[in-house]
């Protein structure tokens, strides 16, 4: 018997302070006035005793809940015999069905060993699980032998990443709220890539007790498609031609050829044959991808003609779709604004957005909801109806960029942005003839693509007051340049300089495309969350904008597909759920909560792909028995039957029964405290 | 119904002693049910021989015209008994266990018992207050007004310093030269036999004597939660008592000390009422007028 914490004991001299309350401080009362003391005699020697004698068990009371909560602070253990503890032991059986374990015959290996061990167990309780990317119990802690060996067999094969930091994590969990000893059973294909980023995350608590299973004993190669490089979107019928790259990895092998496929919607639409260095990598490109309308499911796939067949192929969605417009309204005989504008949207890789350019005096004939977002260049003038049809047009959810120009100065507030100018910024009368951008916000996308628009100069600009807005560009005089503020369900990005080449050499500039497309991509929203993900990644089903302002789309149902035709999401979850794990491999056909439609591909983790297994000192380090069995070469003791390994000591923490044994006197106490003030009350 | 204003309690939340008064008075005079007009007229006793010397205007002369005998028509004499009240203002008079202290009581009673003598019997009342020294003197009177006096005398009358019985007594029978009624309210927590032998002669010069003895329910009963220190008010001396002791010894000694004072007072002739200062005041008025009947 021993303390985990001895420190704790220096609270015992907290024992102290019972004693004083009960025997040495004398009873402070506030004085109780009385006509005469004449027929009054003094009782304080009979009081003092009385109160003593009459005290003592709520005294020793006090003195056990002292006594016992500093003792469960200090933690006793108790040396007890695994082998005594065999009775009341746990074996936990763990098989791993991480995506690994579809090669060749782990998966059906590893139960096979598990029934073994399951018909050893004797008397024990047993519990089974699976353990891909989690923990997931298939059983309660039960005799029923039968029970068990259904839960074992009904073992599928997954496509997580296993990780044994987080088999450690639920482990640990388990061993809180379970006091017996646990006997953890891992049958596992011990992939290296398995292991905790570090040791100390698969540390296990004293009272597991780990034995390994691996199914293989050595690395194995194997030919695998480790990525893909495709755009989730492609707009329009004459679009540019789409690449697609691949990379095709292969682990522990020769070099080798291997023959590439691009398969789209179910039909090989290209092959290439790609030479492949010795456990090395080799990119292929395919240039023209030819998807028809709507969403596309594709896969490249290698002829791998290895035992592990579920790793060859990699898929991706890709969706066509018609461009979208944008309306760009300027002034009367400004052409450059068009051109620029018109020309970055256009060189963009993935054009999203067609551009019609036309001058103030046409606008008022359009209707604004017929665009995807508007752009406002250099008004001096504007129309009130036109004015008023943006402003409904922002606050229903439409967005707007607005660029000041040169002309703008004349106003004393930008229209619909609503801030005042505080007055005009000509560069070109100043020393330096211009001046550079200072600050940005990196994490607003269209400043962030166009690298911080180092080299710009700006040769005027306005001061305007930012207000609410949000500041995301500042010139180096502190000047905002780029903000943003949002107006109803709608959102308008101020740009205080313009977009010619008269108020600045922003549009000459390399960095204006991504501004252009980026900022296009923003106000267009919509982007699309589909494409490829890795198994286990959470797929977002509402966004944060969804549920603040938009309470008609956080009310709507969300509705998934999985790959298997399933849908997984229960009815409260339809309305709710805020995002999903995508657990299988392969399609999963998704309808957003505002009502977009998506496609995703889902593919295992590549780091699966890589057979290499753990050696045989880091498992042994990890059972922690310092190497008496090899994964290789199990010893007799994996073997045995389990529980009948050599009787050692375990340290057995009694800190729970002290905190019950707190409980209890706590509760003795309040009853037998609250009956003498009743008995007070009463006098 | 009228007995209900007769509760202390009520009373403490009447601020005018005058009103406090009159609403005692009335409401238990009313509780007698006799007309509230007493009537001290003369009454017929007896004839006598006339004598030489004897008053002429006493000569029934309708008798003297009838039978030529001259007799004096005697009538049943009337007295007019100085009422006066010598109210124990020390500071053991405040304690009090609920909304009337005993000061206060001593004033309800004190003042009703002079609307009763100055407007019911048309007797001249005084005042003295003492604690250890003579407070407040107002002279027995029935002069216009007298009764406002006595009232403010009272309201005046604040608990302070200890009783000391033998000191102001000798300046009692130097302002008691009148015979009639003396009428002692203090709670008397001194021996009996100190008491009464600095009382009894008050009652050698022909006054009708009655100790009103005021005390609070605590006073009999004290209540105790747990061993406690009390404290004199007079002397504010402390001492630790058990709740055990309050409960036993405590009501022995009280109820000795009362039955003892009670014996002594009605052995040296003198009336004794105690009075609670939870109960009506009417028992001091009932005393009051029994006193009174018996000096007519």
């Amino acid at each position: 018997m021993g303390l985990f914490a001895p420190w704790f004991l220096a609270g015992l001299a907290g024992l102290a302070f019972p004693f004083y309350l009960h025997l040495l401080k004398r009873q402070t009362r506030t004085p109780k006035p009385v006509s005469s003391l004449m027929l009054f005699e003094s009782r304080t020697q009979s009081s003092t005793r009385h109160r003593r004698l009459r005290y003592f068990l709520l005294l020793s009371l006090r003195l056990l809940v002292l006594l016992l909560l500093i003792l469960a602070f200090a933690d006793p253990f108790v040396n007890r015999d695994t082998a005594t503890l065999s009775s009341v032991r746990l074996v936990l059986l763990v098989v791993d069905n991480s995506f690994s374990m579809r090669a060749g015959t782990r998966l059906s290996d590893a139960r096979d060993r598990a029934m073994r061990v399951l018909s050893g167990k004797g008397a024990a309780r047993a519990q089974v699980a699976a353990f891909g990317s989690q923990l997931r119990l298939m059983t309660q802690p039960i005799e029923d032998q039968s029970a068990l060996r259904a839960a074992v067999e009904a073992i599928q094969p997954g496509d997580g990443h296993g990780n044994f930091g987080e088999l450690a994590r639920a482990v640990r969990a388990m061993a809180e709220s379970i006091h017996t000893p646990i006997e953890l059973h891992l049958f596992s294909d011990m992939q290296r890539s398995a292991l905790a980023a570090t040791f100390s995350d698969m540390a296990l608590p004293a009272n597991v007790k780990l034995e390994t299973h691996a199914v293989v004993s050595e690395a194995q190669t194997n030919w695998t498609v480790e990525s893909v490089d495709a755009p989730g979107q492609v707009w329009g019928k004459a679009a540019k031609p789409v690449h697609v790259q691949a990379v095709i990895a292969g682990y522990g092998t020769g070099a080798a050829r291997r023959t590439v496929s691009l398969v789209v919607n179910g039909r090989t639409t290209a092959t290439k044959t790609v030479a492949v260095p010795a456990n090395g990598r080799a990119a292929v490109d395919f240039p023209g991808l030819e998807v028809p309308y709507g969403f596309n499911r594709c896969e490249v796939r290698i002829d791998a003609a290895d035992a592990f067949g579920a790793d060859d192929l990699r898929r991706f969605a890709v969706q066509r779709s018609d461009p979208r417009k944008a309306l760009l309204i300027h002034n009367y005989g400004d052409n450059r604004s068009p051109l620029y504008v018109g020309a970055a949207l256009s060189a963009a890789a993935q054009s999203a957005f067609t551009l019609e350019s036309i001058d103030v005096r046409e606008a008022a004939d359009r209707q604004p909801s017929n665009y995807a977002f508007i752009v406002l260049s250099d008004l001096n003038t504007l129309p009130a109806l036109l004015e008023n049809s943006l402003t409904g047009y922002v606050r229903s959810g439409g967005s707007l960029l607005i660029a000041a120009g040169a002309s703008a100065g004349a106003r004393s507030q930008i229209p619909i942005f609503g801030a005042r100018i505080v007055e005009t910024r000509d560069y070109s009368r100043v020393p330096g003839r211009y001046m550079a951008a200072g600050s940005s916000d990196s994490s607003y996308p269209a400043v962030a693509k166009a690298g911080g628009w180092a080299g710009v100069k700006f040769f005027y600009a306005l001061d305007v007051d930012p207000g609410d807005a949000r500041v995301i560009v500042r010139l180096g005089d502190q000047t905002p340049l780029l903000l943003e503020k949002r107006i109803g369900e709608g959102r308008v990005v101020l740009f205080t300089s313009g977009l010619d080449n008269l108020t600045n050499d922003f549009p000459l500039q390399p960095a204006f495309v991504p501004f252009i497309e980026q900022t296009a991509r923003y106000l267009g929203g919509g982007e699309r969350q589909g494409g490829a993900r890795l198994v286990d990644a959470y797929l977002d089903l509402r966004n944060a904008r969804d549920g603040t302002s938009n309470g008609k789309a956080q009310a709507q149902g969300v509705e998934v597909t999985d790959p298997q035709g399933q849908r997984p999401l229960t009815l409260s979850e339809v309305g709710s759920a805020q995002s999903f794990q995508l657990t299988e491999a392969g399609f999963y056909q998704i309808r957003f909560a505002d009502g977009r439609q998506d496609e995703v591909a889902v593919n295992p983790d590549p780091k699966e792909s890589n057979l290499d297994v753990i050696p045989g000192d880091v498992l042994a380090l990890w059972r922690g028995n310092g190497g008496q069995s090899s994964p290789s070469a199990p010893s007799a003791q994996n073997q045995s039957a389990p529980g009948a390994a050599a009787p050692h000591k375990t340290p057995q923490t009694l800190w729970w029964y002290c905190m019950l044994l707190v409980f209890a006197s706590t509760v003795a106490e309040s009853v037998l405290a609250s009956r003498y003030l009743g008995t007070q009350r009463e006098e | 119904m009228q007995q209900r204003f007769l509760n202390p309690a009520i009373l403490a939340g009447i601020s005018s002693l005058d009103l406090v008064a009159k609403t005692v008075v009335d409401g238990f005079v009313a509780g007698l049910h006799r007309s509230p007009d007493f009537g001290f007229s003369q009454e017929f006793a007896e004839y006598r021989a006339y004598t030489p010397g004897d008053d002429l205007r006493y000569v029934d002369w309708n008798v003297y015209a009838r039978s030529e005998r001259m007799v004096l028509k005697r009538y049943r004499g009337e007295t007019n008994s100085p009422l006066t009240v010598l109210l124990d203002a020390s500071n053991s008079m405040q304690f009090g266990s609920h909304s009337v202290n005993k000061i206060d009581y001593a004033r309800y009673l004190a003042a009703s018992l002079f609307y009763l003598a100055i407007h019911g019997q048309r007797d001249a009342a005084g005042l003295i207050t003492f604690d250890d020294e003579i407070r407040n003197y107002i002279r027995p009177s029935t002069r216009q007004g007298q009764l406002h006096r006595l009232l403010a005398g009272l309201e005046q009358a604040e608990a302070r310093a200890r009783t000391d019985f033998a000191k102001p007594m000798r300046y009692f029978q130097e302002l008691v030269r009148r015979r009639g009624m003396v009428l002692i309210v203090s709670d008397f927590w001194e021996s009996p036999e100190s008491v009464i032998r600095t009382i009894q002669p008050l009652r050698f010069r022909g006054n009708e004597v009655v100790l009103f003895h005021v005390l609070d329910p605590e006073d009999v009963r004290p209540k105790l939660h747990g061993p406690s220190i009390l404290v004199d008010l007079e002397t504010q001396n402390q001492i630790e008592v058990t709740p055990d002791y309050t409960r036993n010894e405590y009501r022995q000694k009280i109820e000795a000390h009362l039955a003892d004072l009670r014996d002594r007072t009605q052995a040296a002739g003198m009336g004794y009422c105690l009075l609670m200062t939870d109960r009506p005041l009417d028992d001091a008025l009932r005393e009051y007028l029994t006193l009174r009947g018996v000096r007519k």
